[in-house]
């Protein structure tokens, strides 16, 4: 066996190598996929902080002028990109719609969650632009 | 071809004699290129060292009791053709995430009490007296569950499934699947009785949606998907007015 296990009573107790996340390629993109909300987590943490800077005046607020900020932030974004193409594509698996009595295709339903993405990443853009002039 | 061999590495434990599992090696001919893995073990078994153990019944995936792991993927033994692998060793260990009992056979308690607990069988509030006849389903009502119903139980997405191998109390994709099955049959009035199992934080809501149980599963059963669907469907009973009346 290439587990790592111990024997415990007259059974032998299967024990998951802390290595298991190697053995496929699927596990392998699992763990990234997973892995991703940490660095989004500790994005937005850096985020509340700038914020928080931002209350003490304009002067204060320039996480942009900061190049570890913009290296961090487009990582970042990258990782966001593939956790949400993972989370929207997951979409045609998990709803099912029934119109006119039919199902609907999972492409669909995943091509419709890619649009609305599209829409709500532009109105928030142009809400940002628009206020932050 | 009579001069043709493959070379078997298989899982050896005695719990009285051993501390831990090894593999031994078996070259046996492969005189078919029908030959599957299964038919290896038998080979070994009658031919070569009798006290090699493992389950195995019906030779035509349908029963599910062979499913081991070959070359560290599970499969069903009676559908792994030899071919596939030669001239490679093949190597057969038991599935993973069970504890062992001999050999290839593993324990299969802790599935079978997961099964039990989500009541895979057709709930009625009242039975219909049997001389009002069947219970009449349409094409669209049985397809809604048909290929949940194809389960056969050989617990390989259980083996496939690390959130399982990392915490045992998760319910599991195939009792998961089977629970979906009943739910979604027009005929049962049985998902208040299942919903504190599959709902449970060890039920759906455990799994992380690795989706290797429906990658491995030799029925072409999606028990990933009946997760995620059930967390849809239990989240929107939450959520919506009215979403738990029956």
């Amino acid at each position: 066996m290439t587990s790592e296990a111990h024997a415990a009573g007259r059974e032998y107790r299967w024990r998951m190598p802390t290595s298991w996340w190697t053995r496929s390629r699927n596990y392998f993109f699992y763990v990234v996929r997973e892995f991703t909300a940490l660095p989004l987590a500790l994005w937005l943490l850096w985020l509340l902080v700038e914020i928080k800077r931002a209350g003490d005046g304009p002067a204060r607020y320039s996480p942009h002028g900061s190049a570890a900020f913009v290296v961090f932030s487009v990582v970042v974004l990258l990782f966001a990109l593939y956790h949400s193409f993972t989370f929207l594509t997951l979409a045609g698996t998990i709803i099912h719609l029934r119109v006119l009595d039919r199902p609907v295709p999972p492409s669909l339903i995943v091509l419709s969650q890619f649009g609305l993405w599209a829409v709500a990443s532009g109105v928030i853009a142009f809400v940002l632009i628009w206020f932050g002039r | 071809m009579p001069d043709k061999k493959v070379t078997i590495q298989a899982t050896r434990f005695d719990p009285d004699h051993d501390e831990k599992p090894r593999l031994q090696s078996y070259e046996i001919p492969f005189s078919d290129e029908s030959m599957v893995v299964l038919d290896a073990l038998n080979y070994i078994k009658s031919h070569v060292d009798g006290s090699l153990s493992y389950r195995w019944s019906c030779r035509m995936g349908i029963c599910g009791s062979c499913g081991m792991m070959v070359n560290g993927t599970p499969k069903l033994t009676c559908n792994a053709f030899l071919r596939e692998y030669w001239p490679r060793p093949v190597v057969v260990e038991p599935l993973n995430n069970f504890p062992l009992i001999r050999d290839l056979v593993i324990d299969m308690d802790d599935f079978m009490h997961k099964l039990k607990s989500i009541k895979p069988w057709i709930i009625r509030k009242q039975e219909i007296p049997l001389g009002s006849g069947e219970h009449r389903q349409t094409n669209d009502q049985i397809d809604e569950f048909r290929q949940f119903s194809e389960c056969i139980n050989c617990m390989l997405c259980y083996a496939a499934c690390p959130v399982y191998g990392l915490n045992n109390e998760f319910l599991g994709p195939a009792a998961t699947a089977l629970a979906r099955r009943y739910n979604l049959d027009s005929r049962d009035q049985g998902l208040t009785q299942r919903l504190p199992v599959i709902a449970d934080t060890e039920g759906v809501w455990e799994c992380s949606f690795v989706g290797e149980c429906s990658v491995v599963c030799p029925k072409g059963v999606d028990p990933a998907k009946a997760i995620q669907q059930t967390k849809l469907d239990t989240t929107m009973r939450f959520v919506l007015p009215f979403g738990n009346r029956e």
